[in-house]
This record gives structure tokens, sequence and C-alpha cells, in this order.
């Protein structure tokens, strides 16, 4: 059972995937962000990056998503569209659900799919080695060589979160 | 703009460009195409009103969708093959998917459609930067994946391109439309013969930047984006308006004029690869292009326009904008045709 857990995590990710897509108001769109998140965060973890996955809940949804979600609220009209308020937004994320059902069967039963991509079956999703990695986890030897090898990435990320600040504000400052 | 706002707005966009250029990893290349994009929207919405907006917010989605296309490119490429090295694209879906994405940052056919839109609501200035600065990262791309590239999609969207360049700008009237649609037949020509000869294609670019910074510093003098406002210019400046002349029909292709260079050199190097009817389309849709830079030469100083009298007589003015390039910028548009020899034979 443990074997399809990333498969069964992924399928719950495009499913709050399809939730915002349908693009209700920007709150029940964060609920979605939040299941694709917190879901997100159970597939890194899933193969074994743990402390990676712990930053995405950290981070993302402790940080970005709650500015976001302040925000939002800040800016909110007085009715605020949901899934269920309009017939669109319905129609759209029961297609969008119903599509995602049939592309699952159709890997499940079929032994090959190729839309752009070939997908063997459950072959990708499935996570077979449970063993014991060591003292050091591949993924946090990849953080500590973001820091040595990749000191000029963390440069350029550490500019472009200034950069993307500076705009932000420079943008939405108006005349 | 606030000047602390504005160097660092500057600096990323080129620091974004320069990423793009010198990385080896897709992931780096991604990462400078949207600090690239990101730093140039305060450029675009520097006036603020609703149609800058409307500008910025187009070229957003439009180059956020390509680095998305990018972003999958690579990623498939990093399926197949197992690498995310940039001279390795081997995979036809990923080269594919590649081009499409390179090409929809550049505004070649069919995702031109922003490319118009998007220059008629900026200012002069961040036009000239969206249509020069902005081809340099996305042709570089181009340049260093060249050999797996499907030649077939290429030659589609360049002779695509260069017949919605000519026939789009050709009901046009305000001057940034104009260069948009003459930046998007330039493109096809740059991409026409990158899978045969890509130093004809940086041949291409370095006389096409030249060239359009010379039109926009040129329209940046008397601040003129329409026609109309063009056609006034024999009261004004009457010296632009001979500039003007001769810088609109190096950019039509005629000789003895530079634009003449990098057209010639694009199609000899098509013939030498058995490519006969393909330039023939390129060169007769070029025309297209020409009508239109010849109808502008028409009414800025082949004829006096017909104006109301108030308009005929003017208050001289001395002009205080800076015109230090442009005498160096006009040379380099219209007299490097003898230097033909140096060029062609590049390698």
């Amino acid at each position: 059972m443990m074997i399809y857990v990333v498969s069964i995590l992924s399928i719950i990710f495009m499913i709050g995937f399809v939730g915002f897509s349908s693009k209700p108001s920007p709150i029940y769109g964060g609920v979605g962000l939040i299941v694709s998140g917190g879901v997100g965060c159970g597939i890194i973890v899933s193969f074994g990056g743990s402390f990676l996955g712990l930053m995405v809940f950290l981070i993302y949804l402790g940080g970005m998503l709650v500015v976001f979600g302040y925000t939002t609220a800040m800016a909110t009209e007085q009715y605020p569209e949901a899934w269920v308020s309009n017939m669109v937004v319905l129609g759209s994320f029961v297609i969008g659900l119903i599509m995602e059902f049939m592309l699952v069967t159709y890997v499940l039963v079929g032994e090959k799919l190729e839309v752009v991509l070939g997908f063997n079956e459950i072959g990708d999703w499935a996570v077979y080695d449970v063993s014991d990695f060591g003292v050091f986890t591949k993924e946090s030897m990849g953080v500590a060589a973001l820091y040595s090898y990749g000191n000029w990435l963390v440069v350029v990320t550490g500019w472009s979160l200034l950069i993307g600040v500076v705009i932000i504000l420079e943008i939405t400052r108006g005349s | 703009m606030n000047p602390l706002t504005l160097s660092l707005v500057l600096t990323t966009m080129i620091s974004g460009t320069l990423i793009v250029m010198t990385s080896s990893h897709w992931f780096m290349t991604w990462v400078g195409f949207e600090m690239n994009m990101l730093a140039i929207i305060p450029l675009l919405t520097k006036e603020h009103n609703p149609r800058s907006t409307e500008a910025a917010t187009k070229y957003f989605l439009t180059q956020a969708t390509a680095s998305m296309l990018l972003m999958m490119a690579a990623i498939t490429n990093l399926l197949y093959t197992g690498h995310w090295s940039i001279m390795k694209l081997i995979n036809p879906t990923a080269s594919t998917m590649m081009t499409m994405a390179l090409t929809m940052k550049l505004g070649l056919s069919p995702f031109h459609f922003w490319v118009p839109e998007v220059t008629q609501g900026i200012p002069l200035m961040s036009g000239l930067i969206l249509l020069t600065w902005q081809k340099l990262a996305p042709l570089s791309v181009l340049y260093m994946i060249m050999p797996l590239i499907n030649t077939n999609l290429l030659l589609t969207m360049s002779l695509m391109s260069i017949a919605i360049g000519g026939w789009g700008g050709l009901n046009q009237t305000q001057l940034r439309k104009i260069m948009a649609y003459s930046s998007i037949a330039h493109m096809g020509w740059m991409m026409a013969i990158l899978t045969y000869n890509p130093t004809m294609t940086l041949l291409n670019l370095y006389l096409y930047i030249p060239m359009t910074i010379t039109t926009f510093m040129l329209l940046m003098l008397s601040s003129a984006t329409t026609t109309t406002s063009l056609s006034h210019m024999w009261n004004k400046l009457p010296l632009i308006t001979m500039l003007i002349l001769i810088t609109m029909l190096s950019l039509g292709g005629l000789p003895p004029l530079t634009g003449f260079l990098p057209k010639w050199a694009i199609i000899q190097e098509m013939t030498k690869n058995n490519n006969i009817l393909l330039p023939t389309l390129m060169t007769l849709l070029a025309l297209l292009n020409l009508y239109f830079y010849t109808r502008i030469t028409y009414t800025t100083s082949l004829t006096m326009f017909p104006t109301m009298n108030n308009m005929k007589i003017k208050w001289q003015f001395k002009n205080l904008k800076q015109t230090m390039q442009l005498p160096l910028m006009i040379t380099i548009s219209t007299l490097i045709l003898p230097l033909a020899p140096i060029m062609m034979i590049l390698e």
C-alpha cells in the first residue's frame, strides 16, 4: 500500500490544482493552494526528502500563503465566488475532475500512455526503496551543496527575491 | 522613475540576459529569463495609465507562458536523457517545445499577437528596449541549440512571420505598431537562416539592432508616435526628415544601404543550400515591409502633408534633446554595406 502513496498524493495534488484553476475567488483559491502545498510536501517526504518537505510547509504554507491569505482578506469583495455559487466554476471543476479520473483510469488499466511523454502504467510513481540511507541523506547533502558549490545560485536567487519585492512595490506605487 | 529603482531594474535586466547567455544548465537559463521578464515590467508601466498596465499584463502573460514551456522542455529532456546540459537537447519533443517557447519570447508568428499591442501601449524608450535588448537572450539560446532544431518548423514560422510582418504593418499609422511589425518580419528573416548558417542570424541581429535604435532615437527627438506627427517634422527639424528617409529605406533592405547586407547574406546562404523558392518568397514578402517604410518617408520628407495653416507657422524652438549618439548610429545604419566582404566570410 505504501507503494502507491505517491500516486495517491499526486492525484490529490491535481485535484487541488483543478480546484483553484476553475477560478473561484482568491480566498477559495488559497484553500486549493493549501491542499496542493500540503500534499506536495507529502510527495517530497515520500521520496526521502524530509527536510525539504518541512521547508515547503514552513516557508510556503506558513509564510507566503499566510501573507497571501491576509492580503486577500483585506481586498475581498462582498460575495466571493465559491465553487458552488457559479455554474461556470462548478462546471469547470467537475469537468477537470472527470478528465483527471479518466486519465488515471487510462494509465492504470492500459499498458502505456503516449500523449506528449510516455507513462508506463504505475511505474513512474511507485516508491520502491524504503531502505536506510545511512548518515547523510541525499537531500541534506543537496542543501549543503547549495551553499558550497552553488553559492552563485544563492546570490542570484537572493537578488531575484529582492528585485521581486522592489518591482512589486514600484508597479503598485501608482503615479 | 526613482533613480535607485531604475538602476536596480536595469541592472537586473542586464544580468538576466547575461545569465541566459552564459549558463550551461537549463535551470539557470530559466532563472535568467524570469529575471529579465520581471525586471522589464516596471519599465513598461513607467507612465501609469491603463494602456501601459494592459501592455505590461499582456507581455507578462506571454513571456511567463513561454518560460513555463521552456522549463517543460528542459524537464522533458531531463526525463529522456538524464542531464540538464544545454548543448544536448536531443529528444525531438523537447527540441520542438523549446523552439516554440523561444520563438514565443521573440514574437515570431504564430505567437506574434502580443508584439504590436505591447509596443503600442508603452513609451518610446521602453519600446526600444523591448524590441532590441529583449531579443538577445532568446536568440542566444536558439544559437546554442541550433543543430537540434527542427528545420521545417523553424522555416514555416519564419515565412509566416515575414508575411505577417509585411501585411500586418500595411494598415498602420501608429509608428510603434509599425516598428513592432518590422521587428516580427526581421525576426522571421533571422530565424530562416538559423539552421543553415547561424552566423548570418547574428549578422542580421547586429545590423537590425542599430537600425532599430536609430529609428527610435529619431522618433524620440520629436516624440513622434504617429505618422501625422512625423509629417509635421519638416517645420521643426528638417534635417531629421532626411535622416528618417535613409534609415527607413535601410530598414526596408534597399541597396546601397546597410539593411541590404543581412538580406543578401541570408539569400546567398539559402541558395548555397539548394533552397530557391523560399528566399524568393521571403524577398517578395519583404517588399510589403518596404512599402510601409516608403510610405513613412513619403509623408515625412518627400511631401509636405496637407495640414491646417497654423501648423505651417510654428515657433522655432531650440532643440534641447540629446543627439550625441545619433551621427554614429546613422552611419552604422546606412553606410556599412562596403564592409560586406568582411562580414560575410565570418564563421
